[in-house]
């Protein structure tokens, strides 16, 4: 206890100190921020391979340490070319419950399709059909496309791995309303460029979910996140992990991504 | 100088490892435990057992009466060779009921068609398909397809209604291009007369007159992606549909749906007295708002010119008492308004109150003799298992639309088995 007041007392010391030094030294020429909205870019990058892909996305939901859900996902993937935003049809696998019943995400419109009923229906973002998961973390997403990104600080923060990472922090503001979260904080490693960690805000303030990007490897060309996992803001006891596995290149024809094709979606 | 200054500075915060909230350390200690899941493999079919006893209180009969139901529910989709696809999809409901009306066992034919993808953007079907159009919740001028379509109800959720219904004998061809498609799909005549029995084929209920749609739907902005259709039937005049949504925000979809033609009144229509066909106009004006918590709220406005208004209801029971009970069944047959002016309010939560636990729930409110249709549903998922409770009332004043229902209220437990 008395030791990690020591610590807070000596870090505290070491900011102060720090911000008195710079602002003695405060000349404009000396400290440039860097280009967030390029290090933003970088980070989807990392994330998202640039050509048509597919993946299996696994959710394990828990809560209070026991697991609740067990979903998993077959992915799609495919960048506009006018936009640079991702495309991406969703295939429900696992409950048989729910098996093949489908998510397109084609610009900013959801659909939600249910072979039972042919029905197609238009979500807002703010719709979850997977639990905690919004449907904007299980469909790949260009955040560079949809927020204004500035950049905050370098400060080392504990990756997923519990590994002290030296990161710039960004702050990204929705640049349209119809983005699943309004703020988001989000920590992207100083050279690699690798995403670390993200806040996700709701317009009223207060936190709506925080995510570790973990489980880095080689995957279609370069190192990518494979887990991320995802605590939520007011009950923290409650867990989403997101994994990836299948990662392959693959045609995704533009004919799969229209709510027209929905009923015709047949992969195999 | 000064960036050195700065760049001494900021090591030495660096070099203090930074602290990581215990709630983020026990998260990933979670995640570090988490099971690998087993690669599971996209199926082809779904099925599912469901046995469900349920109680109803029908007419001014003060009893409720008990009564059992047994369904299999399955649904084949798969591949025979490349291009060339399958899909079956039938449920019998088997009945043990005592009342009188007694609900009889029927088996429904959902679909059954073979698929030939002639490319990723032309497609042609054939066999027996739930063609299905419309954009709102409650109520769907546009979706033509759906006269005659409702074997047995096992559930007025509408969602249940536009799933558990006998699909449409049809040859359709579908061509897709990025920003739009166009669907012809055409429907011959097979049989005039219905069969109700329990495995009929029942082709006189979907296929009794030679049919025709024609959709076609085009992306002129963002987000927006009208619909318009045509449909045609012999005897009948064309009718000319519209479908729209599009999003209000992060959390608000705005829909429209509306037909226009030339058709008889609902009136006529029921008590067979031959009148004129006149233009009728049939439409549907709603929302859904999700909240933060996801809940989804749906209010719908909705619309029939063919439906009787208040006074003509009323004068009902003056041309034959059995009247409003005639003109109630062809709506439900037709699947269209019983009344010409509604409200319709829809709510679905998923998750509510405690994990796993789905609520649905629905209040049909006419506007003319100012009656209404509850329902309420809880189901609880487990892995195969569903365990579900849903309730019906109908009420209003007497003489009015919904008290007219013969059931007043039923009650029913169910559990789903998920084979």
């Amino acid at each position: 206890m008395f030791e990690r007041l020591r610590l807070h007392r000596r870090r505290a010391l070491a900011r102060l100190a720090a911000f008195a030094l710079c602002g003695m030294a405060a000349v404009p020429a000396a400290f440039a921020a860097p280009d967030a909205q390029a290090l933003l870019a970088a980070s989807d990058a990392v994330r998202n391979p640039s050509r048509p892909f597919s993946v299996t996305v696994n959710l394990l939901e828990y809560r209070n340490a026991r697991q609740t859900d067990n979903n998993t996902l077959s992915v799609y993937s495919k960048a506009d070319p006018n936009g640079g935003q991702f495309n991406t049809l969703i295939r429900f696998v696992a409950p048989q419950r729910d098996a093949n019943k489908l998510l397109l995400k084609n610009g900013n419109d959801l659909w939600f399709y249910d072979p039972a009923s042919q029905a197609s229906i238009r979500l807002s973002p703010q719709q979850r059909l997977l639990g905690q998961a919004s449907n904007g973390d299980v469909v790949t997403a260009n955040l560079a496309r949809d927020y204004q990104a500035s950049w905050l600080a370098e400060e080392d923060v504990v990756d997923g791995e519990r590994t002290t990472r030296h990161c710039h922090k960004l702050g990204l503001a929705a640049s349209s309303p119809d983005v699943t979260y309004h703020r988001v904080e989000m920590w992207i490693e100083v050279g690699s460029a690798r995403p670390v960690k993200a806040r996700f805000f709701a317009q009223s303030g207060h936190l709506l979910k925080t995510a570790f990007y973990r489980k880095f490897q080689p995957q279609l060309g370069r190192e990518r996140p494979t887990e991320v996992v995802i605590i939520d803001g007011l009950d923290p006891a409650w867990v989403t992990v997101m994994r990836y596995s299948d990662w392959a290149l693959r045609e995704v024809p533009d004919a799969w991504l229209q709510r027209d094709f929905l009923p015709r979606f047949k992969p195999e | 100088m000064s960036a050195a200054l700065c760049a001494l500075a900021f090591s030495a915060m660096a070099a203090e490892p930074p602290d990581a909230p215990n709630d983020e350390l026990d998260a990933l200690t979670l995640a570090d435990q988490a099971p690998d899941a087993p690669a599971a493999a996209a199926q082809r079919w779904r099925a599912y057992l469901e046995g469900a006893g349920f109680s109803r209180r029908l007419g001014a009969d003060p009893d409720a009466k008990a009564a059992g139901r047994a369904s299999l529910d399955a649904r084949f989709d798969g591949t025979l060779t490349p291009g060339l696809r399958l899909v079956l999809s039938d449920r019998l409901d088997l009945m043990r009921d005592n009342a009188d009306p007694a609900i009889d066992s029927v088996n429904t034919v959902r679909e059954a068609y073979l698929s030939w993808s002639v490319s990723d953007s032309q497609t042609l079907d054939l066999g027996r398909v739930n063609v299905r159009h419309g954009a709102a919740m409650g109520y769907n001028p546009t979706d033509w397809f759906k006269t005659g379509a409702l074997r047995g109800v096992v559930s007025p959720d509408p969602a249940a209604l536009r799933e558990n219904r006998q699909g449409t004998v049809v040859l359709q061809g579908q061509q897709l291009w990025p920003a739009g498609g166009l669907t012809l799909t055409l429907s011959p005549r097979l049989e005039r007369v219905r069969d109700d029995d329990t495995f009929a084929f029942d082709a006189g209920a979907t296929n009794a007159r030679n049919r025709w749609l024609l959709a076609g739907s085009l992306k002129i902005a963002e987000g927006w992606t009208p619909e318009v259709l045509l449909h045609g039937a012999e005897g009948s005049s064309p009718q000319l549909g519209f479908n729209l949504s599009t999003l209000a925000g992060d959390a608000v979809v705005v829909y429209g749906e509306a037909t226009f033609g030339k058709g008889p009144s609902l009136v006529d229509q029921a008590l067979q007295t031959g009148g004129r066909d006149r233009m009728q106009r049939r439409a549907s004006l709603g929302l859904t708002y999700t909240t933060p918590f996801n809940l989804s709220l749906t209010v719908e406005a909705q619309y029939a010119s063919a439906a009787p208004d208040r006074s003509q209801w009323n004068a009902l029971p003056s041309i034959a008492a059995a009247a409003p009970l005639q003109l109630l069944s062809v709506a439900g047959d037709l699947q269209d308004l019983p009344a010409r002016r509604g409200a319709f309010v829809y709510a679905t939560w998923k998750d509510a109150f405690v994990r796993r636990l789905d609520l649905s729930a629905f209040v049909r409110q006419e506007l003319e003799t100012d009656s209404r249709e509850q329902w309420l549903e809880l189901r609880h998922r487990w892995d195969r298992f569903d365990l579900a409770a849903q309730v019906l009332v109908h009420s209003g004043d007497a003489g009015s639309v919904y008290r007219s229902i013969p059931q007043r209220r039923s009650l029913e437990l169910s559990l789903r088995y998920y084979l």
